[in-house]
């Protein structure tokens, strides 16, 4: 009789002093939040708010009257709204024909693999691809349709590459969502006389709407800090603040001019942060166990709709493969557009002079993976099952570099680590602890998800069984909570070779990264090498992705919750 | 298997917790419980009394905010779980999903460092005796619940605790099933006479495995004793209800000799022991009478008379409702053989076993 444990908590004092381990983990964990979290953060703001140590809004002041910033501001809030709408929607689609249509597994499977492609790529991927279809000399405008003069930068091309890239986010959100709501709800409506359309629009659509709207911040606060597509794809007529940041520092070596510009990013991303958190995610009425719902779903949509949904779908995923193909492509041609002849050049630059990025990148890499898993399965492991004085507060800090845009923590990383006390700009480490703490958030989160599930008296029968804490961690929970581990790791490592927004300001002569050097290829307009340099990031990440699958197989016990996905949520 | 038999005894046990909707409330108030060496007491009381909580201390989940627990006489209350020596059933079980039945059962013997030969050993014997040879590689997923159980029984007994721990280990079983467990649960307990507190919300239950109850309510031990004593000299209208059924008749105490009292009730007089009361004569009193105390007669025979209100045939047995005055009494009578020509409506003499009966002060709720 759990009597008094439901929505209840021990008033007694913590049981951290009890157990040496924990409270030395804990220290260990807050120490280094501190370090790589809390103070980037507070330097930047220091460093926008305060001059030689006085208080002054001189610096947002010199943003705020600047017409061009402040359009900048607009422009980003703008495509946000446009990106988060026009994906949700897609999503849906998606979500909905995969969940309701009936397909056949093999199309599924497609579905799936078509939506992973974006997710898995350097996030301006679809960006190249854009300018070899689209551009002066691309590849629909200039040789299929004969359109001279054609300029592909701007707002419509910014927002369809945004699109492409993130709505798979809102796919993955809302899947699960729509397989868990209970099927009978929509028969009892059907049965009571409703027709589809009016079920769709009075049972379906209303249990979405909390999905849909965590759907869409996600997808907001994802172009909010989306720096790649539109440094190539807006062009100057449509400045955002994440790409005006970011010239700011590197054009006009203006660190406080950048610092305040990713200052004004920062109050849109933190609302949208703290409303999904403490709004959207508690207003859901289905709730994604993970168990499906069991019934066979009705006949919820007639075959016209069927079709209908088909066609939306294939159309988006076809443009996909389209994009990736071209990708392919363009890495075995001489130069897109003018010499189709095929040729292994483009790798064989990346090969040689290219080789030391490479090997940069992979290091950087296979050392931020094993410590961000290791990182995201303690940090949540803690937070969800020991009680210690300040752990929602550890939670709430270790989402923080997560959720605000990638420009502000590399900011706010080039202005902490700069100079003494702690000096770490050119080094290795500066990168691999801003992607560890960075993207370590989604193993923290799918090993609190985990444990949820995983009751806490198989703890207790350890603990009761004479295994101290460490024991009971390492043979107990571990093992149970392995899948959230390699999801943490599978994230790490794929954000680590396509990520560019934070580390585009970390990377120094002795190390540099893959992505960095994709864009400066494309700035020099050497686009070959920059789509064999997008191939082979993309052929990694899958391995890797395989790998994973397969050590997670290998590992896996029986009797553990199977992980729904690496990217959900 | 020896298994070193000692007592335990809770001392004054306290435990708060906040709620988000009540506030700060008592999950454990001053909670005392004396258990001797192989004895084994039930916890017993309806959800939200505390038993569990308790339990939890005794094993170390929980930590006291006031009061001492003590094994053996050893101070244990600052003692954290894993040193306790403590065997615990869980009421879900709380199989480790990744491990093989033998790993689930090897788990504590592997964590105290014995050697594999002496842990295959001791698994092996320890699941005969719970009937599950030849399980050793199920996995927990492929059990039923009453194997899962078993496995859960054998995990806490393997490792020769000093005290076994049930919180409410059957609950989660079909009846037939949980009749045979609780049955396999007090032999297995007699014969290793290994100390043992048990947790559960089922009075029957409690009644069947139990040397010793300790009724809870709201946070405290409010009655101890045997199952007879419990269900015929409760202390409080909460015991005479929480155990078995019960008509409570109020009546006025009119005489008191020994251990027997004289009440005026039902338009007669009831003779009844005085329980654990101490009522003087005058006193407002309630009869404690078991619906199977009372026994159908002719019409003008027996203590007094009444009318059925209704007849519920039931196989073994056939229940009544009676009315005397305004007082309604159920009444339970087995059925040896053709059911008697009781007819609803019709008046019946009712005669009251004396030894059978107790008296409640008014005020002991």
């Amino acid at each position: 009789m759990p009597c008094a444990v439901t929505a209840v908590t021990t008033v007694s004092a913590p049981a951290i002093g009890r157990d040496p381990a924990v409270a030395t983990v804990v220290i260990a964990l807050w120490a280094l939040l501190l370090l790589f979290v809390v103070y980037p953060l507070f330097t930047l703001l220091g460093r926008v708010l305060f001059d030689h140590g006085a208080f002054t809004t001189a610096g947002i002041a010199a943003i705020l009257t600047d017409r061009h910033q402040v359009r900048a501001f607009w422009n980003s809030l703008l495509l946000a709204l446009l990106v988060g709408t026009g994906g949700t929607i897609i999503g849906f689609v998606f979500a909905f024909t995969a969940a309701r249509s009936r397909l056949p597994r093999w199309l599924l499977t497609l579905i799936d693999a078509a939506v992973l492609l974006p997710l898995v790529s350097p996030p301006f991927t679809t960006a190249i691809a854009m300018i070899f279809s689209f551009g002066p000399r691309g590849l629909i405008t200039y040789e299929l349709l004969g359109l001279k003069g054609v300029t592909v930068y701007g707002l419509v091309s910014t927002l369809s590459s945004e699109i492409l890239t993130y709505f798979p986010i809102a796919y993955l959100t809302l899947r699960p969502l729509l397989g868990a709501i209970d099927s009978n709800l929509e028969g009892m409506a059907l049965s009571l006389g409703a027709s589809r359309w009016r079920v769709f629009r009075t049972v379906t659509l209303p249990l979405c709407i909390p999905g849909l709207a965590n759907a869409f911040l996600l997808l907001f606060a994802a172009s909010l800090a989306d720096f790649a597509t539109p440094l190539i794809l807006a062009g100057n007529n449509f400045p955002v603040l994440p790409t005006q940041a970011y010239l700011q520092i590197t054009g006009l070596f203006d660190l406080r001019g950048g610092a305040a510009l990713s200052f004004m990013l920062l109050v849109p991303a933190l609302g949208v942060f703290l409303l999904q958190r403490y709004w959207v995610s508690r207003r859901f009425y289905v709730t994604v166990t993970g168990k499906g719902a069991g019934q066979t779903p009705f006949d919820s949509i007639s075959p016209a709709v069927r079709v209908t949904l088909l066609a939306a779908c294939a159309l988006v995923a076809a443009t996909i493969l389209y994009f990736y193909a071209l990708l392919l492509y363009a890495s075995l041609v001489q130069a897109l557009g003018a010499n189709h002849a095929l040729t292994l050049r483009h790798y064989r630059v990346i090969f040689t002079e290219g080789l030391r990025v490479i090997r940069d990148t992979l290091i950087i890499a296979g050392l931020a993976m094993p410590l961000g898993g290791l990182y995201g399965i303690l940090l949540g492991y803690l937070v969800a099952r020991k009680p210690f004085v300040g752990r929602r507060t550890m939670e709430l800090v270790s989402m923080v570099n997560y959720a605000l845009p990638g420009t502000i923590v590399g900011i706010a990383y080039l202005i902490a680590f700069n100079d003494p006390p702690i000096e770490l700009t050119g080094t290795a480490l500066i990168i691999v602890a801003c992607y560890v703490f960075r993207y370590g958030a989604t193993g923290i989160r799918a090993t609190v998800a985990m444990l949820q599930q995983i009751d806490k008296s198989l703890e207790e029968a350890s603990q009761g069984l004479g295994a101290g804490s460490g024991t009971t961690f390492r043979r107990v929970t571990l093992p149970l909570i392995l899948p959230a581990f390699f999801t943490g790791l599978g994230v790490v490592f794929i954000r680590s070779m396509t990520a560019i927004s934070a580390t585009i300001f970390l990377v120094s002569i002795s190390w540099t990264l893959i992505t960095v050097r994709i864009l400066e290829n494309i700035t020099e307009l050497s686009l070959g090498p920059a789509a064999a340099y997008s191939v082979l990031v993309v052929v990694i990440v899958f391995v890797v992705i395989a790998l994973i699958g397969r050590g997670l197989r290998w590992f896996r016990a029986p009797g553990v919750i199977p992980v729904t996905s690496m990217f959900g949520g | 298997m020896a298994i070193e038999t000692i007592g335990v005894q809770v001392d004054g046990v306290s435990k708060r917790f906040s709620h988000r909707v009540k506030g700060e409330i008592y999950a454990a108030r001053d909670v005392h419980l004396d258990v001797a060496p192989g004895e084994f007491l039930t916890l017993l009381g309806p959800s939200g009394c505390g038993k569990t909580t308790t339990l939890r201390m005794i094993a170390g989940f929980e930590h006291p905010d006031a009061g001492s627990i003590r094994l053996g006489g050893q101070d244990v209350t600052g003692l954290p779980a894993n040193q306790r020596n403590i065997g615990f059933v869980f009421q879900n079980y709380a199989l480790f999903p990744h491990l093989s039945v033998f790993d689930n059962v090897a788990y504590g013997l592997q964590v105290r460092g014995q050697a594999a030969a002496v842990i295959a050993k001791s698994v092996g014997d320890v699941l005969a005796l719970v009937g599950l040879s030849g399980y050793e590689h199920q996995f927990s997923g492929q059990l039923s619940g009453g194997e899962q159980q078993r496995v859960a029984l054998a995990r806490a007994i393997v490792i020769r605790p000093r005290v076994l721990l049930f919180d409410e280990p059957l609950s989660n079983l079909d009846a037939k099933l949980r009749v045979q467990m609780r049955t396999e649960i007090r032999d297995l307990q007699r014969s290793l006479a290994i100390t043992t507190i048990y947790v559960t919300h089922d009075q029957e239950e409690a009644m069947a495995v139990s040397d010793r109850i300790a009724v809870m309510s709201q946070g405290s031990v409010v009655q101890e004793g045997t199952a007879e004593d419990l269900y015929y000299r409760p202390a409080s209208e909460f015991v005479a209800t929480f155990v078995g059924r019960v008509n409570l008749v109020p009546g006025t105490l009119i005489e008191r000799s020994g251990d027997t009292v004289t009440v005026a009730a039902l338009g007669t007089t009831v003779r009844a022991g005085t329980g654990h009361s101490a009522v003087a004569p005058g006193a407002a009193v309630k009869l404690v009478m078991r619906p199977e105390v009372l026994e159908l007669v002719e019409v003008g025979a027996g203590d007094f008379r009444a009318d059925v209100i209704s007849c519920t045939f039931l196989g073994e047995k056939t229940e009544y409702l009676l009315r005397c005055g305004d007082v309604e009494l159920q009444c339970v009578r087995h059925n040896a053989g053709a059911v008697g020509a009781i007819q609803e409506g019709s008046p019946v003499g009712v005669r009251v076993a004396a030894s059978a009966v107790t008296v409640l002060p008014e005020a002991a709720r």
